[in-house]
């Protein structure tokens, strides 16, 4: 059944540009360069969701352009040497298989969740975990993220495979982006930015459409570190007050000329038209299953009336 | 903690890599089943000659079509005129057509094998969330082309060193991916086109006994096996190139630091000095690794998908993604067939009841069911 799903032509200059934007260079620095620019725009996506407008005759299903920032387990690993498309198909299938038991929401690096799990050891049989998402990664059935907590003063991550059928429940209790695509700085900052309450309950957006970046700086604790964030140019750290030769050496190592390398971008991403195929393919399945859970919930609380 | 996650503290730096994937089989020997490491030392019998990586005896490299072949384009669009007419009255026999023997299978029997393509790995769990890494071979369009009768194949040179002090079996040709003729000479595509067929670029010879014989023309699919049976996989490895003695052979090496000068992956001594005052034949050294011929052996098949005619098949196989390997019932004694499997090879009913088209095997978490609750 072939659908149209358009862009809303008064802002389609706007999307198409960001679009394409986004097909040249889907690295994190591209995102983060522009992360004021991307809420406005997701406002215009939004409304791609829905049939709206005219853009030319031909009948072809196309998924909004947000889908690959809201699932991107679904492009493969872009390393050439391993790709197969007929394993990427029926990996997709079994993906959407799962999806359609459990509701795997939309969540970026620095939302927080809590995570339901089947556990033999617990008293309960199952354990729940809060935490920030630091990083999310992998691709197909293996991908992953890391929720982040500090329990009793002690500080603890968990990785979660997305699609381990342990998993009973993923929910996002505070939706939301920040300044940087992977925070695992969280490890050598204040504790006091790592600490979620186990009993937060979800918040309600009152924008559904736009995904708000949270533009904390946050505090590093005093050196060692785990690792030379002086050199990863972060963005949601506050200044590190490190002596000079620190930045000096740092700009020694640095690789001004990465940003540059187009083969390296284009070596780390799936191409743009691939993308939009291998959307258009999984785009249905996923707004069918997410209109059911619309209707569930609607008819959820009416019930128990 | 339970085995979904990693549970870590705040001063453990090490992060998990972003790619949960395995290890190839870094199969070294013939006779190490299950892989290793840079860690382990291989220690298998390295002055018997281990391998051999010369072109096989079945390989003949003058199927390739010339390319520099000057046609103008009016007898190119003619040539391709010819191949269609004849290609198209020439279409393979339909199953329900060809004339199938019915034999009795008993322990003894060798049925045919199969040729596939690894196309990647996946990943699924079982009933109890465990994770289980699969190889997923897709079985290419394989059709039998030829059935070499025992007292023909022994006379052949391949067949008598074979079977020199055993009882002969047959040989059954089978072929996979159908290309375009163009390619080929003309004497490979007659090979075909006997028997109906589009030349195929892979062939291969399956020993069997004579009672697992099939008719020319014959598919095989994913059908032939079985969810829940073992199966040895053969391929060619991940060529490596020339790698050092560490990679190759697992040495320790030297120490990292503490002033060792230019010894940090050497092999160190070759020799006693003693006994024979001479480098020993097979001694450890650096050199090709890999592009070899070697079978992993009992692996157990999960699921298989009739649709796309994928298999997939628990641990890892030889060779890169994307390469051809051959599959055939397992040899290991423990984990033979007991009962009989599809002989001589799977026909799809011809009251067009399918069997399923997606078999899992009774462990494994089926995608579509309910979360696995302990």
């Amino acid at each position: 059944m072939l659908r149209r799903v358009v862009l809303q032509t008064f802002r389609q200059g706007l999307a198409q540009s960001f679009f394409k934007r986004n097909a040249a260079s889907l690295s994190e620095s591209a995102v983060t360069q522009h992360p004021i620019e991307t809420s406005e725009e997701a406002g215009a996506k939004s409304g791609s969701k829905q049939k709206n407008g005219d853009e030319s005759g031909n009948t072809v299903v196309v998924a909004p352009p947000e889908f690959r920032f809201m699932y991107p387990e679904f492009l493969p690993d872009p390393t050439m040497e391993r790709r197969n498309k007929l394993k990427e198909k029926l990996e997709r299938m079994d993906m959407l298989q799962r999806r359609s038991i459990i509701e795997i929401p939309e969540f970026y690096t620095g939302s927080i969740m809590a995570v339901t799990v089947a556990d033999s050891n617990s008293p309960n049989k199952f354990a729940c975990f809060v935490g920030i998402c630091i990083q999310r990664g992998g691709s197909g059935l293996q991908a992953w993220f890391i929720l982040r907590n500090v329990v009793d003063r002690q500080g603890v991550e968990i990785l979660y495979e997305m699609y381990c059928p342990l998993i009973q429940k993923i929910e996002v209790l505070r939706l939301e982006r920040r300044l940087d695509e992977s925070l695992l700085y969280l490890r050598d900052a204040l504790p006091e930015y790592s600490t979620f309450p186990f009993e937060m309950e979800a918040e309600r957006r009152l924008n559904n459409s736009v995904v708000p970046i949270n533009p904390i700086k946050v505090k590093l604790r005093p050196r060692p570190w785990l690792e030379r964030w002086e050199r990863q140019n972060l963005q949601g750290v506050e200044d590190l007050n490190l002596p000079q030769r620190y930045y000096d050496r740092a700009k020694e190592v640095a690789k001004p000329w990465e940003k540059y390398d187009l083969m390296l971008q284009y070596r780390k991403t799936i191409p743009a038209e691939e993308q939009e195929k291998i959307y258009a393919e999984v785009h249905s399945q996923l707004q069918q299953q997410d209109l059911k859970r619309k209707i569930k919930r609607r008819r959820g609380p009416s019930s128990e009336q | 903690m339970s085995t979904v996650g990693l549970l870590r503290t705040l001063f453990n730096p090490k992060l998990l890599p972003s790619n949960v994937t395995q290890l190839q089989s870094l199969n070294r020997s013939p006779f190490l089943l299950g892989f290793l490491s840079n860690h382990e030392q291989v220690r298998n019998m390295s002055r018997v000659k281990r391998r051999n990586t010369h072109p096989g005896y079945w390989l003949s490299l003058k199927n390739v079509q010339k390319k520099d072949d000057k046609i103008s384009a009016d007898n190119l669009r003619f040539m391709r005129e010819v191949i269609q007419d004849k290609y198209k009255n020439k279409s393979p026999l339909k199953v329900s057509e060809l004339q199938i023997e019915k034999t009795e299978w008993d322990p003894k029997t060798k049925r045919s094998g199969v040729i596939a393509r690894n196309i990647g790995r996946q990943q699924m769990w079982d009933k109890d969330g465990n994770k289980i890494v699969c190889t997923v071979l897709h079985v290419l369009d394989n059709h039998v082309i030829r059935y070499i009768p025992p007292e023909e194949y022994v006379k052949t040179s391949r067949g008598a060193i074979h079977f020199k002090n055993k009882t002969p079996l047959g040989c059954l040709v089978v072929g996979a991916e159908a290309t375009n003729p163009e390619k080929f000479t003309r004497q490979y595509c007659n090979l075909f086109a006997e028997v109906g067929l589009m030349p195929k670029k892979t062939l291969s010879r399956f020993i069997i006994t004579p009672n697992a014989a099939l008719p020319p023309c014959t598919p095989i699919t994913a059908g032939h096996f079985l969810v829940g049976q073992a199966v040895d996989v053969y391929g060619k490895t991940v060529d490596h190139g020339f790698q050092g003695v560490v990679k190759r052979w697992g040495f320790k090496g030297g120490p990292a630091s503490h002033g060792a000068t230019k010894f940090h992956r050497r092999g160190g001594t070759i020799g006693t000095g003693r006994d024979k005052a001479r480098v020993w034949p097979g001694t450890k050294m650096p050199g090709h690794m890999g592009s070899e011929r070697r079978y992993n052996r009992g692996l157990m098949i999960m699921r298989i998908n009739m649709k796309y005619n994928v298999i997939y098949v628990k641990g890892t196989v030889p060779g890169a993604t994307n390469s051809i390997v051959r599959i055939f019932d397992t040899l290991l004694p423990l984990r033979k067939f007991k009962e009989a499997p599809p002989h001589p090879t799977y026909f799809p009913p011809e009251d067009g009841t399918q069997k399923e088209e997606d078999i899992w095997d009774s462990r494994l978490h089926v995608f579509g069911s309910p979360s696995i609750s302990v």
